[in-house]
């Protein structure tokens, strides 16, 4: 294969091959985490793990299917998990998209350096568009690798024999690229529009925006729209509005009449899936081509500097002043760095997909609801990844170089370093989604058992801090990051196979505390003991750390063994004789 | 008596001297130059004055007291403004310099004031609140020299204070060096500017190949080597190469 590709590339010109892979380096942009960052590792450990979801949710999907028995649930599975496949890859290519955000147009320091080559634009066009299609077709690829063969081959042999397998095996793949082609071509047309009409320094502000807005969008969309339960839901008339709307459900329909299975009645949504990727398709071709011409100069002719936001400038203290020094560096390198709030939105969108789960449920019920230990679990999950993303995004430095005047006006002992940044994740990470499931519980009774488990969530997010902060005496964003520590197929081996069951067994011991209240005043004392006891082993080892810049690899001293008793007995000699002798 | 005084100080990195055994004293009341070519040393010392490196061998006093002994105590009274603009580029002007306050721990109400009044002076007021990513280099520069007077420090260094500084701003910022040194601060300053240097100056540190060459007065450094000017001496010190048959060559190999 290799053999056949090389060739192939190297037919290629030399200026779209060199640009191409510098782009590609920068569609994650993962030169703001290393330096030394092993991008073909991390693209295949990403493979890696959308290749397992496709396998779970393949298994799940003919599991489903073996266990039906009536000829209408088979088709309510199948229409189940054709949707689902669709908008699971409707989400994650609307996730790689708010990752690679901005990584299609030239920005200004491709203009600056490209501009004065003699390289032509359609070079850089091509090169850059062909980078960003690199990554999604890789998604696109794995994360239907099991169910892209194991769907078409169980409903179309069913369906039609060979014939009906290979009709199915082309419909699945042309929706799924339509699909994903749907978008992130949706995307590349607001950005080309809002980068074409508005003056640069307004759409830089504003892309921000869009940026997290998209990302609220694909998860709201995603875990707020119905699924597809039964045949019948597709016809209830207070669910029309939803199908009009909800793209997924036209590819769903898309794909369905690709197979000849689509009912006449739901041709309307099919349509909607044609018209809408001839309008995106032709906005994103005429948006990148029109930006390619004037927004590259644009951007060359645009001044400097960018005013500043005029009026409210008010920052109130956070604490004392190294607390709120630390406190707002760390929320404006979080709110302001592309790369730390895109490594940080990973986490909050699971963070998000759980809270939009609960509000899901909390919609439907008509009255308030017991607490169930699925709630509380869904509330220990939230805080475990906020925690734990933000320390993680803390690791990540925004600028090694500017780091002299931390050191230069180092004044305070690291314990206080310590104690800043600890307050800046309680405040970030802690705070907020502790409100946020404070509000979530709002739809669950009775009032002292909510008002007791909040309690208990808050203590946990302090032991979570505190947990993910042994060891770190830095301040947040400013160490250098040493690559290869992260491997995420074992931490999303660890997570399923160890953290989501220890987080059940809890969420169902607190349950049953929560109803018996000598177990519950057992469990609080007991966590808040380990609460008091992190924090103050956190606070003795600060006292004597020091604060770091950089990141050491541990040293590995290998030992020769030149000196154990062993290394000098004669060859014959036995480990008894040996022993002795010493 | 304030002074910073280095005695046989040496930096070694992988065992090559990169200063070597320097010593010299910088008085309060008057500006110290420090001057050498590419490469010899001359950041390098700086870095070690503030702290942000560490030395092989010697010893820094300021005050008469080894800067180690408490270099918490001695960071308060030190200002320092680096060779490179390295700023954290995604706070704005305002906010940089209020980080910088609220980490020297100055009372918020008077550092406030003082940076307002500061970024008017540097022409920067009306820029306050753009983000630093688009401030020009001179602008970039005038945050560093603001952050580093912040705090009204006894001690300043200056590496390269003058670069990317308009005509207007470097007539200023002279005239401050000259005016603090006046108003009893240490003032070390590290520059290529020679003529600068000779203007403001009254006391030269020239330091070659890691190796203090000169360290006097520049009026007795004249007289001494029978040169009218500070270039000459520098020259004379510190330049080892033909300059203009290097430029020759360089035309030609551009013609060739």
């Amino acid at each position: 294969m290799r053999n056949l590709i090389e060739p192939l590339i190297a037919r290629l010109p030399l200026d779209f091959r060199v640009l191409y892979h510098q782009f590609l380096l920068r569609v994650i942009d993962l030169e703001a985490l290393s330096i030394q960052a092993d991008i073909p590792r991390f693209l295949g450990q990403f493979a890696g793990v959308l290749m397992m979801l496709s396998m779970i949710h393949t298994v799940g999907f003919y599991v489903s299917l073996v266990s039906t028995r009536a000829p209408q649930d088979f088709l309510a599975v199948s229409w189940y998990f054709e949707h689902y496949f669709i908008a699971t890859m409707m989400l994650v290519v609307g996730l790689f998209t708010v990752i690679a955000w901005d990584s299609t147009f030239p920005d200004r320091r491709d203009a600056m350096i490209l501009a004065p080559l003699p390289i032509a634009s359609r070079t850089v066009l091509f090169a850059k568009i062909a980078s960003s299609c690199s990554i999604w077709l890789l998604a696109v690829l794995t994360l239907n690798f099991a169910s892209g063969f194991v769907l078409p081959l169980v409903l179309g042999y069913a369906h039609g024999g060979l014939f009906g397998f290979l009709r199915y095996l082309a419909a699945y793949w042309f929706t799924m690229i339509a699909a994903s082609s749907f978008v992130y071509g949706s995307v590349l047309t607001v950005q080309g529009l809002t980068a074409l009409l508005l003056p640069r320094r307004l759409f830089l502000r504003l892309s921000a925006i869009l940026q997290l807005a998209a990302f609220g969008l694909f998860l709201g969309v995603y875990f707020l729209q119905p699924s597809l339960s039964s045949p019948p839901v597709l016809a209830e008339p207070g669910n029309q509005w939803i199908f009009a709307s909800s793209p997924s459900f036209w590819f769903f329909a898309l794909f369905n009449q690709l197979n000849g299975t689509l009912p006449p009645a739901l041709a309307w949504l099919a349509y909607r899936a044609w018209i809408g990727l001839g309008v995106v398709t032709a906005g994103s071709s005429a948006s990148l081509l029109l930006c390619f011409i004037h927004t590259m100069q644009k951007t060359i002719e645009q001044p400097d500097l960018v005013p500043g936001a005029r009026g409210f400038h008010w920052a109130p203290r956070l604490g004392n002043s190294l607390t709120t020094a630390i406190g707002y560096f760390t929320l404006r390198s979080l709110i302001r760095s592309r790369q730390h709030r895109v490594a940080y939105a990973f986490y909050l969108a699971i963070v998000c997909a759980i809270a939009l789960s609960v509000v899901r449920g909390s919609l439907t019920a008509r009255a308030p609801a017991p607490l169930t230990s699925g709630f509380l679990m869904s509330t220990f999950m939230m805080m475990l990844f906020a925690i734990v993303g933000l320390s993680r995004v803390f690791a990540l430095p925004i600028s090694l170089t500017a780091n002299w005047v931390l050191r230069i006006a180092q004044l305070r002992p690291t314990e206080k370093y310590f104690a800043a940044t600890r307050q800046a994740l309680l405040w970030i990470a802690v705070l907020p989604w502790w409100i946020v499931s404070a509000v979530l519980s709002l739809s669950f009774r009775p009032a002292h058992q909510v008002v007791a488990h909040l309690a208990i969530l808050a203590v946990l997010g302090s032991i979570l801090a505190d947990l993910s902060l042994i060891g770190f005496f830095k301040v947040p964003f400013t160490c250098s990051y040493l690559p290869g520590k992260s491997n995420i197929q074992y931490v999303f081996w660890f997570f399923a196979m160890v953290i989501i069951p220890l987080v059940a067994s809890g969420a169902n011991h607190e349950l049953h505390a929560l109803n018996h209240p000598r177990e519950l005043a057992r469990l609080s004392g007991g966590l808040l003991a380990a609460a008091l006891t992190l924090w103050a082993f956190n606070r003795h080892r600060a006292r004597s750390a020091v604060l770091y810049y950089e990141e050491l690899p541990e040293e590995v001293i290998t030992t020769l063994g030149l000196l154990s008793p062993r290394s000098f007995a004669a060859p014959g000699a036995s480990h008894a004789e040996v022993t002795h002798e010493s | 008596m304030q002074m910073l005084e280095l005695r046989n100080v040496s930096k070694h990195f992988s065992g090559i001297p990169a200063v070597d055994n320097a010593s010299f004293i910088a008085r309060a009341g008057e500006v110290t130059g420090y001057l050498g070519p590419n490469g010899s040393g001359k950041s390098t010392t700086i870095k070690m004055i503030t702290g942000l490196i560490e030395m092989t061998y010697g010893q820094i006093l300021f005050s008469g007291k080894p800067i180690h002994d408490d270099l918490i105590a001695y960071k308060r009274r030190m200002g320092y403004v680096p060779e490179e603009p390295y700023l954290y580029t995604h706070l704005s002007g305002a906010e940089y310099l209020a980080m910088v306050a609220q980490l020297r721990d100055l009372a918020a109400r008077s550092s406030a004031e003082r940076i307002d009044g500061m970024l008017r002076l540097f022409s920067l007021y009306d820029d306050r609140h753009a983000s630093i990513s688009g401030y020009s280099k001179g602008m970039r520069q005038k945050i560093l020299l603001i952050a580093a007077l912040l705090h009204n420090p006894d001690l300043i260094l200056l590496d390269e204070p003058f670069s990317g500084l308009d005509v207007a701003s470097a007539l200023v910022l002279r005239s401050l060096i000259q005016e603090l040194a006046a108003r009893g601060k240490v003032v070390l300053f590290s520059s290529h500017e020679l003529d600068t240097v000779e203007r403001i100056c009254s006391h030269v540190v020239i330091l070659h190949r890691a190796k203090l060459v000169a360290d006097d007065s520049i009026e007795h450094l004249r007289s001494l080597m029978k040169l009218p000017t500070l270039e000459k001496i520098f020259a004379q010190l510190a330049v080892e190469q033909d300059s203009p048959a290097m430029a020759r060559q360089i035309a030609d190999l551009i013609d060739a």
